[in-house]
């Protein structure tokens, strides 16, 4: 049994060793896209049952958005929606025999926890501009800055951490399960990780939006003290 | 255990490129399907409410013009109701005033025919009472009687200005002595009687004659061209008829 840190190059492309996550990578993308292209080709006013999944699963991660951070969900949508969409159907990739999920390896939950630490940056910047965004290392006051930066890069490296340990984990034991017991017993630890992966990629995206709202919301100018009238 | 941060950028740009994929097949159509029908239904939700306040005010424009088709019916009511009456009453009053004076009328011709008719009753009755004491008188007439009537006479002659007797007797045409009896009835002394009274009660000797007129039921009366002394129950009768007559 191989071990599961390590990636099975498939084939050189210049500079980049193009593994078999990438390979699954690009053909996940694919699958998202063009079934997306195919399901939304013919989006009426009064919707099919079809429209109405599509549009449960907008509105459902809308107001997740909405109730998890009280921000106005249409900015944080596209980003964040993807980054759940993604790594459910990565999670989920290792259902298919195999075919090893990306978010197995390293590489993959790290560019993830990458794109999650600069886009808060990117959404902080654009809320409140470069001042704004420093600022909110100051929150709630100066002394915390060290803190904060320190906790900008641990918070998103326990992200990559916890994402890549639950994932391989499954996948580690599911094989180990598989090459001791047979066929059929990995059967209830796939479906757990069927479980594990929906919350994984639940806490990713919703870690990734507390992250970017709390930097948007500290880098934003102090909202006036309530008054008596207002409490 | 290694990163190969090769294969790290590749799939980093992998995902952003997912990320930019779907935000335009997937989340931005999706998002725009839902934000077009919820613009729709709040259109329609706008237009429900816009109609709903249209036909509240319809409403309300009904049921202030009903109020106020009911004030004008209730106001048309009444006064029609104000209308009749004074119709009605000035209908009645006129036909009271009416009756009033056909009542006047017709009292005043029942009392004029009443009237008539008791006039008429009391001529007739005058009439017959006359008639019948007329037929009695002349059963009555006798010598004593004529003898009352010369007396009578006389004392009427008597009565007389002493310048009427003397023209009286100076009356050259003479003086009738009408009598009710047929002068071939009475006596020669009963005319001498007489004569010499009427002579001795004028006075003088004028040229007397005898007449006869039964009409005279009973009685003595003394004519000329210019004079007449009635003494008879024909006089009195007629006196009486005169004096009823008046009465009347």
């Amino acid at each position: 049994m191989n071990s599961p840190l390590a990636s099975v190059t498939l084939f050189q492309l210049g500079p980049f060793a193009i593994t078999q996550a990438i390979v699954t990578t690009w053909a996940i993308m694919v699958v998202l896209v063009v079934g997306a292209f195919a399901l939304t080709r013919r989006l009426e006013a009064s919707p099919s049952r079809r429209q109405a999944a599509l549009e449960l699963i907008v509105t459902t991660i809308d107001s997740q958005i909405r109730d998890t951070t009280g921000a106005n969900p249409a900015p944080y949508r596209g980003f964040i929606g993807t980054l759940f969409l993604f790594i459910l159907v990565a999670n989920w990739s290792s259902l298919i025999p195999g075919v090893e999920p990306p978010t197995a390896k390293l590489e993959t939950d790290a560019a993830l926890a990458i794109l999650v630490f600069l886009s808060v940056i990117w959404f902080g910047i654009s809320a409140g501009g470069v001042g704004g965004w420093l600022k909110s290392f100051a929150a709630p006051n100066p002394v915390m800055i060290p803190l904060n930066m320190l906790e900008s890069v641990t918070r998103v490296f326990s992200m990559f951490v916890r994402l890549f340990g639950n994932v391989m984990s499954g996948v580690f034991v599911i094989g180990i399960v598989a090459s001791l017991a047979g066929l059929l017993v990995p059967i209830p630890l796939m479906a757990l990780d069927l479980l594990t992966g929906l919350v994984q990629a639940y806490i990713f995206a919703v870690l990734a939006m507390v992250f970017i709202t709390a930097t948007v919301e500290d880098g934003k100018s102090e909202p006036p003290s309530p008054t008596n009238e207002d409490i | 255990m290694s990163i190969d941060f090769w294969g790290l950028g590749l799939q980093a740009v992998n995902v952003l490129i997912l990320v930019w994929l779907l935000s335009r097949v997937f989340w931005r159509p999706v998002s725009a399907a839902i934000a077009n029908r919820q613009k729709a239904a709040t259109a329609l939700i706008a237009d429900g409410k816009d109609k709903q306040g249209k036909a509240e005010a319809a409403l309300a424009e009904a049921t202030r013009a009903r109020d106020g088709i009911a004030q004008e019916r209730t106001a048309a009511l009444d006064a029609a109701r104000a209308e009749a009456e004074a119709a009605t009453k000035a209908a009645l009053e006129q036909a009271r005033t009416k009756a009033d004076t056909l009542l006047v009328a017709a009292k005043t011709t029942i009392d004029k025919t009443t009237e008539a008719a008791r006039k008429a009753n009391a001529t007739e009755a005058t009439g017959l009472a006359l008639t019948i004491a007329a037929d009695l008188l002349g059963r009555m007439a006798s010598p004593a009687v004529q003898s009352g009537f010369l007396s009578h006479l006389i004392a009427a002659i008597g009565k007389m200005p002493e310048g009427d007797r003397a023209a009286l007797v100076d009356d050259p045409a003479g003086i009738e002595i009408v009598t009710a009896l047929d002068a071939g009835e009475k006596g020669a002394a009963e005319r001498k009687k007489i004569v010499q009274a009427v002579h001795k009660a004028l006075g003088g000797t004028p040229d007397l004659r005898f007449v006869t007129d039964q009409d005279l039921i009973a009685g003595l009366e003394l004519r000329s061209p210019h004079f007449v002394l009635r003494n008879s129950w024909q006089a009195d009768l007629a006196q009486i008829t005169k004096a009823v007559k008046d009465a009347a």
